[in-house]
């Protein structure tokens, strides 16, 4: 098969779909030029990216900042957060769309696995994004926000956003893992394919900080990372390169 | 509510604007500029579409008419003379990244748009296309040639460093 430069191209970026995926790597086995012309993609990919990466880290000077957000450290900030996702809590309580069977099924399919009670903040971002939600098969799955944040967020180049990245690590069953989180949850999140599948999420509350580790990670999300991680957690490093390939093994 | 939204982008439309201008200066000023717009149109944000596209896309549309105003008084552009040692940078990574940034300065306009969006931010082919408001073929088609120029800067810059 001929594959072009440009399919080629996408494959490093990490833009294919399942079926274009398999036909590059396919190619990529018997073609030892494939091979090499994938590597250069993805050589130059990382090259370009690590010449900017470090701007990450660069104190943002003051004059850039927002003044609302500058005059507002945490905690205001926080409070109107907080305000905002009730009065979109209500909002969506009094539209009350139907509930999809999915959600009448977690309790028996994910019960070992959600810790907590999963209700209001957590499914509300902002307005009617929802940060978590159900697959077709009744599995969580991170919404948008949180799924954009999972994919290109790094831990050593922390965003102030919402979302906190805390480990990343390479699972046992071949695929990546990250910790984060979410104002006051935590959870575990797992690549799969093109999602986000989230096999732990613990909802917090201020009541039940003191139970946290020193990490800020509920034990459960701990246990969930014990359970599945290969090797030691992925370094800054690591983490942009597991980033560069999509998160993909 | 914005405001902090737009806050927690900063430091990637900083490495975004830094990737476009390679200048420090420039690309601050560009960010600030581009942050003060937005704030002064958020209700031209729709609500559930993506921040950071339509924040790329400010700091795109800023850049371009900085461009434009420049050619028209006649000034040049220059890149800056040295990068400045970031942390731990060992010399070997240092120089790498200097060859980087000289080659994408040599780039034409266009290129460097996407570069900087695809490859230095990491965004998808869709989001990249939505921020530079072009289809989605003509994003991939130009960052294809992007890359071959990008590639053959670096190649010719090895050659007469060794």
């Amino acid at each position: 098969m001929n594959l072009s430069d440009e399919t080629l191209m996408a494959y490093a970026d990490g833009e294919l779909d399942e079926a274009q995926r398999s036909a590059v790597e396919r190619a990529m086995r018997e073609d030892p030029q494939v091979a090499a012309a994938v590597e250069r993609h993805r050589a130059l990919r990382a090259k370009v990216f690590g010449a900017y990466s470090g701007v990450l880290d660069e104190p943002v000077p003051e004059r850039l900042r927002p003044k609302a957000a500058a005059q507002a450290p945490g905690v205001v900030s926080l409070d109107a957060v907080r305000e905002a996702r009730r009065q979109a809590a209500a909002a969506t309580a009094t539209a009350s769309a139907p509930r999809r069977p999915a959600w009448l099924q977690w309790g028996a399919i994910a019960a070992s696995l959600v810790v907590g009670v999963l209700a209001g903040s957590a499914w509300l971002g902002g307005g009617q994004q929802a940060w978590v939600s159900a697959d077709a098969n009744g599995r969580l799955v991170a919404g948008d926000a949180l799924a954009s944040a999972l994919s290109d967020q790094l831990a050593s180049a922390q965003a102030q956003g919402p979302v906190r990245i805390g480990t990343s690590f390479a699972s046992k069953d071949g695929g990546y893992c990250r910790s984060f989180q979410l104002q006051d949850s935590a959870g575990l999140a797992c690549r799969e394919g093109d999602s986000w599948r989230i096999p732990v999420f613990k909802e917090g509350g201020a009541a039940n900080t003191e139970y946290r580790q020193a990490s800020g990670m509920p034990a459960a999300v701990l246990e969930a990372i014990d359970e599945r991680i290969e090797g030691t957690a992925l370094d800054a490093q690591g983490e942009r390169a597991a980033r560069e390939r999509g998160w993909a093994r | 509510m914005l405001a902090t939204d737009l806050a927690a982008l900063l430091p990637r439309l900083r490495r975004f604007a830094r990737s476009i201008t390679f200048h420090r200066e420039d690309a601050d000023d560009l960010v600030q500029v581009a942050m003060e717009r937005a704030l002064g149109r958020s209700e031209q944000f729709t609500e559930g579409t993506r921040l950071d596209s339509w924040m790329f896309r400010i700091v795109k549309n800023a850049w371009i008419d900085e461009v434009r105003s420049r050619v028209r008084r006649g000034q040049v552009f220059a890149p800056e003379e040295e990068g400045e040692q970031v942390g731990d940078d060992s010399a070997e990574a240092h120089q790498q990244r200097l060859a980087v940034q000289k080659a994408m300065s040599l780039l034409s306009e266009e290129h460097r748009l996407v570069v900087g969006l695809v490859l230095v931010d990491g965004l998808s082919y869709k989001d990249a296309a939505e921020a530079l408001e072009i289809p989605i073929g003509t994003l991939t088609s130009r960052l294809a040639r992007a890359r071959d120029a990008l590639q053959k800067l670096l190649s010719d810059e090895a050659r007469t460093m060794t």
